[in-house]
């Protein structure tokens, strides 16, 4: 089984090609079951705010541009040429190790922070409701899960967590100084929102504002945070009264254009706005930024900030990397002990028909026998075949998760006149 | 009598200056009922000494610039108040009461009043200059901040927030630090202001009007009044409070140095 996995993320690519070919949530069947139909035996779609992956397990010649086609198949407008300097490519231990470097958050914006791997599992169900997740996928993955839970439990990465949301707060001090009294409106009922929301309340932000398309959602999470939900129609009506505003709505095109701002800040006699775009596609018009007092930052923004903050973040972050390695190696052996386990099994059933053919034949000379006595033949055949196929066994696996090539069991196979099974 | 009617509105109006130099630290709208209660009763006066100076010279109080100023004054007090019954607008006497206080105080020094003892004198001096040193510092302070503010807020609009211990402090903090200097600086500017008109009104007698130093006094002082309106009322900040504080700034220095200047020269 061969492992191809695609992807664009926020090192490779801009937001605005991000967006373009980030999946919406209902989208995501449909496309997993087109990229079995062009050949893939198992396929996953991660498509979140920072990347968009797909990943595929396959028998056959399937190529990694196929993959990439998929990845364009629904977007019209891109071809391939535009969207190939930002696409990322690993295969078979490259793209597990990809895989475990998302799941612990070695790759993310923010290194460390923790809704990547909810996200993957979420990716993870989705595909596993749709049917597109086999053995294969399903062992890689769970053990990218354990080994998210490992790092996350033997590094630091996690200890000062910063999400997107974390670094919002950091930014909203350096206009605000104080968030004492700072009124918070979130447009978008979202996990995101949910943790900016939670970072904000504890820095002081006095209330906090809920708005969210589906009404259920925004009464929830207002629930959660004590706070108040504006309806959908009416918050362009109530920017004023807010001074940050954090929007992750999953809305196509903008929510929030340059007459709410402007409006917004008459208003409130010119104080400084601070408007956080964590959506993918963005939700505010970036023309936003030249208006005077207010402050955009989208997800890209946000990203350079972290990078330039968290230098000693990234030695925690060395040392999960070796543990990725570690990780990569020894699934990559286990993968490879199942490549020989039907053979094992084989040999296994080989030996047995051998053992009760020629016990069958022999019974009869050997007269009535006692139970014991029975039991004692049983065993006496049974003892011989396992000692002579515990060498063969044992040696198989070990070759096998030494190296990838099957010599040792092709030589097997034809000693034993092997099927497969 | 109609000067001390004059004078006692003039009085009248002196607590709307108070509200609005008050309300510049405390945006507090309690007082304003007080004060307009006072701004309003000061405009009764101020009719019956227009009316009384009327009748004796039998032709409307024109004839030179303390009757004009005094005119100007209480028609600006009337449609203040017009218009306050109409709208209800109230963020305007910030701007008004302390104007036509003014006007009103350049009104009143028609009519020359005794000289002082030598003592009063150097001490009413002291308290001018040490009001205005107080006012031109605070207000170099707000200068300062300000183009602190610009730096941050062209920071955070180019997206690169340097390390901590480079940092300039939070835009919010600038913020606060600008309006509370500018206001500081206003009170005592304004007391600066006060003390000296009536400082040079008594020292000069009538003539003090025609003095240049303090015509560039009394521009700075409306240019800074319009400043903190603005700010109060429209909420400038950013670039545009930046350059009208350095502006406001520049007037006091011009102003200082046509003290200095002229003093000289008229010792020669």
């Amino acid at each position: 089984m061969k492992l191809l996995l695609a992807g664009v993320n926020h090192r490779t690519a801009p937001v605005q090609l991000r967006e373009r070919l980030a999946y919406r949530a209902e989208e995501i069947p449909g496309a997993l079951l087109e990229i079995q139909a062009r050949g893939a035996k198992e396929a996953l779609i991660l498509s979140t705010c920072n990347r968009v992956e797909l990943t595929a397990a396959l028998d056959d010649d399937f190529r990694v541009e196929t993959l990439i086609e998929s990845l364009l198949s629904h977007r019209t407008g891109l071809t391939v040429d535009e969207i190939l300097p930002h696409v990322y490519r690993f295969e078979d231990s490259a793209a597990i190790r990809h895989l475990f470097r998302v799941a612990s958050s070695l790759d993310s914006m923010i290194v460390g922070e923790p809704q990547i791997l909810g996200q993957l599992k979420q990716a993870c169900t989705q595909a596993r409701d749709s049917g597109s997740i086999g053995t294969f996928l399903d062992a890689v993955l769970t053990r990218a899960f354990n080994v998210a839970k490992r790092i996350r439990s033997e590094t630091e990465i996690g200890q000062n967590a910063v999400s997107v949301s974390y670094a919002a707060v950091e930014l909203a001090r350096e206009i605000f100084g104080s968030l004492q009294k700072k009124r918070v409106l979130i447009v978008g009922a979202g996990k995101m929102s949910e943790g900016a929301a939670r970072h904000l309340i504890r820095a002081g932000a006095a209330g906090i504002f809920i708005t969210n398309r589906t009404a259920e959602r925004a009464d929830d999470l207002a629930r959660l945070f004590k706070g108040d939900v504006i309806p959908y129609e009416q918050f362009p009506q109530r920017l004023s009264e807010v001074d940050i505003v954090i929007t992750s709505s999953a809305a196509q095109g903008f929510v929030i254009n340059r007459e709410m701002i402007r409006r917004a800040l008459d208003a409130r006699k010119n104080q400084p706005m601070f408007l956080i775009d964590i959506a993918v596609p963005r939700n505010v018009d970036p023309s936003i930024a030249d208006i005077e007092h207010a402050f955009l930052y989208d997800i890209d923004d946000l990203q350079r900030l972290t990078d330039q903050n968290l230098k000693t973040r990234l030695d925690v972050a060395q040392h999960a990397e070796s543990i990725v390695s570690d990780e990569v190696a020894r699934l990559e052996a286990r993968l490879r002990e199942r490549e020989v386990a039907p053979t094992i099994v084989s040999f296994q059933e080989q030996l047995e028909t051998i053992r009760t053919d020629v016990l069958g034949r022999y019974r009869g000379k050997l007269g009535n026998l006692t139970k014991e006595q029975e039991e004692a033949v049983e065993a006496l055949t049974r003892g011989i075949v396992n000692k002579i196929a515990h060498a063969p066994i044992s040696e198989m696996r070990k070759q096998a998760a030494g190296s990838a090539e099957g010599e040792f069991v092709n030589v097997m196979r034809r000693l034993f006149r092997l099927r497969d099974r | 009598m109609s000067v001390l009617w004059l004078r006692t509105a003039a009085a009248l109006y002196s607590c709307g200056l108070l509200y609005a130099l008050i309300y510049l630290f405390r945006k507090n709208t309690l007082l304003f009922r007080p004060a307009l209660i006072a701004f309003g009763a000061g405009t009764v006066f101020h009719l019956v000494s227009i009316v009384e100076l009327w009748v004796d010279s039998g032709h409307l109080p024109l004839n030179n610039f303390y009757e004009t100023s005094s005119l100007c004054a209480f028609l600006i007090a009337v449609l203040f108040l017009v218009a306050y019954s109409q709208y209800q607008i109230a963020v305007f006497s910030i701007c008004i009461f302390p104007l036509v206080f003014f006007m009103t105080v350049i009104g009143a020094t028609e009519f020359p009043v005794e000289k002082w003892s030598a003592g009063a004198r150097d001490k009413w001096l002291l308290v001018h200059i040490a009001s205005v040193m107080i006012g031109y510092a605070a207000l170099f302070f707000a200068a300062v901040a300000a183009v602190y503010y610009l730096l941050q807020e062209r920071q955070l609009k180019r997206k690169n927030v340097m390390p901590a211990a480079s940092r300039l402090p939070p835009l919010g903090t600038i913020d606060r630090i600008i309006s509370q200097t500018m206001n500081t600086g206003f009170v005592f500017i304004t007391i600066g202001t006060v003390s000296g008109v009536i400082w040079a009104f008594i020292e000069n007698g009538t003539k003090w009007i025609s003095d240049p130093e303090i015509g560039f006094f009394l521009f700075t002082w409306a240019f800074y009044l319009a400043m903190i309106f603005l700010r109060v009322s429209a909420g400038w900040r950013g670039r545009r409070i930046a350059w009208l504080a350095v502006s406001v700034l520049g007037c006091s220095l011009i102003t200082w140095v046509t003290h200095v200047t002229l003093r000289s020269f008229w010792s020669q």
